[in-house]
């Protein structure tokens, strides 16, 4: 999928700066991603590839730029930030899944909580995400009797039941043995196919190549290429870009 | 304890049943007992009552305050962190006794003529402020123990501060810190004897005065010291059985 020119933008962040500290971690970090779009996040490890997802739906707030989704504005304004975190979710690399909640329990709450939905309703719900997941039949267990695969298929399904406009990865599958990326990967590339925007940072460069609609590129808190994954993998621009394929190359 | 461990919930049920037909049926066989007890199981029985009474409202109100103190010794806010802090340390650092004295005789003289409390009502404040600060330390550590990824996790799914600290934080921190607020409510059924210097009329005051009218101390001591076990026991059976039922989400 595409985007295409028509596409209305979903994500406006322009001039975004953030420091830990003394520590510059963003320096001005500018992108816009239309709906539906597809974008995958790659970059060194410290370059603000995570620090920028969470400045998405403020888990860290940026010092100075906007950042604006679906129109609103992310400001101190707690009402812009609920209504944005009602469109906006998240998948953390270690899942954060609540670990006193049944599988169930984990993906109702947010529903019956902020959109008020009832219990039947949130029930049905969450049991045909778990079906989407391939996890129909874990609704009753708790987390730890999950493996790390399976707890992030909950994890993607929790996210889902808020009917979110834009999903963040964090690197999803980082945490996960070799042979569980793939089913994690598989929900992903589904999902990418529904139209839902979705932003992904991840070090799965087949996974990028493939199912991205869009390549960026991140080096010590600034965009340095911002292309088709393509573009990125045959013939990349800048020489730090060069360096970073070739160690990810040579980690395969 | 294994039969603890298979049926959490009888337990508590059960130990709860027993506590309430201890409390109201033990003057029964104690009446039959020879003298001095026998003519005084009445008076055990409603020693006993007052013993229970006393621990159960201090403990209870105990696990409020150490809840919100605990809560203020993690604040954002300063004066707060220092306010909780000053509280645990003047109560840690004093003796309980004193604790009980200063309410029964200095608070009355900041009240007004018509407001006067009971000695109970004085054992009860004095009580619950001290076992609330050993559990503010309980509280706190719970609270350090819950993962900040799940706290993370909830925001991003738009629960609110307070949603997210009544859902995920305090059910969790609840289950660490239980075994330690356990501890404390087994020493209040202990602590709360030092109630007989404000003469309140509980078991250890019950005691003392049917030995002193009948110059027998050992069998009355005895008795009294039976009754405080069987008390003490049903506290940590129940708590034990509480813990078990609360710890579904660990268990494998
Ligand atoms: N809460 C924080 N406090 C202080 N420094 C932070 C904090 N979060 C991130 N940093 C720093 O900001 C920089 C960027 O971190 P970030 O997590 O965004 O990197 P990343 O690109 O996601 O790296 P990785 O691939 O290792 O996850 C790092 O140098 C990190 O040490
Ligand atoms: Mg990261």
């Amino acid at each position: 999928m595409t985007a295409t020119a028509s596409a209305k933008t979903i994500i406006e962040a322009r001039e975004v700066h953030k420091h830990f500290g003394s520590f510059h971690a963003l320096k001005g970090v500018s992108a816009t991603f239309s709906e539906g779009q597809v974008t995958a996040i790659v970059g060194p490890s410290g370059s603000g590839k995570s620090t920028f997802l969470r400045t998405l739906n403020r888990l860290e707030a940026h010092d100075t730029g906007t950042i604006r989704i679906d129109g609103i504005e992310l400001n101190d304004d707690l009402k812009h930030l609920d209504a944005i975190r009602r469109e906006v979710g998240m998948v953390f690399q270690s899942f954060n899944l609540f670990s006193h909640l049944s599988i169930l329990r984990n993906i109702t709450l947010a529903p019956m909580r902020v959109r008020k939905m009832d219990k039947a309703q949130a029930e049905a719900k969450a049991l045909a995400l778990l079906e989407r997941v391939g996890l129909g039949n874990q609704a009753l267990k708790y987390p730890v009797q999950l493996s790390g695969g399976q707890q992030q298929r909950v994890a993607i399904a929790r996210a889902l039941a808020m009917d979110p406009k834009v999903l963040l990865f964090d690197e999803p599958t980082s945490a996960l043995d070799p042979e569980m990326v793939n089913e994690v990967l598989g929900v992903m590339r589904e999902l990418a196919h529904t139209g839902i925007t979705m932003l992904a940072v991840t070090h799965e460069m087949g996974f990028a190549r493939e199912v991205a609609d869009r390549l960026i590129f991140f080096d010590h808190g600034v965009i340095l290429e911002d292309t088709t994954p393509e573009n990125f993998f045959t013939n990349p621009d800048h020489e730090r870009a060069k360096t970073f394929l070739a160690q990810v190359r040579h980690g395969f | 304890m294994n039969w603890i461990r298979q049926n959490p919930a009888w337990v508590m049920v059960g130990a709860m049943v027993g506590l309430l037909l201890f409390l109201w049926g033990m003057a029964i066989p104690l009446s039959a007992a020879p003298a001095p007890i026998g003519q005084a199981a009445q008076q055990f029985a409603e020693g006993s009552r007052i013993t229970v009474l006393l621990t159960l409202i201090a403990g209870s109100a105990g696990v409020v305050i150490g809840v919100i103190a605990g809560l203020g010794k993690l604040s954002a806010f300063p004066p707060f962190r220092w306010l909780c802090d000053f509280y645990v340390w003047l109560i840690r650092g004093t003796p309980l006794l004193l604790q009980i004295l200063f309410v029964w005789l200095a608070v009355p003289q900041f009240l007004p003529e018509s407001m006067q409390i009971s000695d109970f009502s004085c054992a009860a404040i004095a009580l619950a402020l001290n076992v609330g600060a050993y559990n503010t330390e309980c509280v706190r550590a719970g609270i350090l123990a819950v993962p900040q990824g799940q706290v993370e996790a909830a925001r991003a799914l738009g629960l609110s501060p307070l949603q997210t600290f009544m859902d995920i934080v305090l059910p969790q921190s609840m289950r660490v810190a239980l075994p330690a607020l356990a501890n404390n409510l087994a020493s209040l059924v202990k602590d709360s004897s030092l109630a007989y210097a404000i003469s309140v009329v509980e078991l250890t005051m019950v005691g003392y005065r049917v030995q002193a009218e009948s110059y027998q101390p050992i069998p009355v001591f005895l008795t009294t010291a039976c009754i405080y076990l069987i008390l003490t026991t049903a506290f940590t059976t129940l708590t034990a059985a509480l813990e078990t039922q609360l710890d579904v989400g660990r268990k494998r």
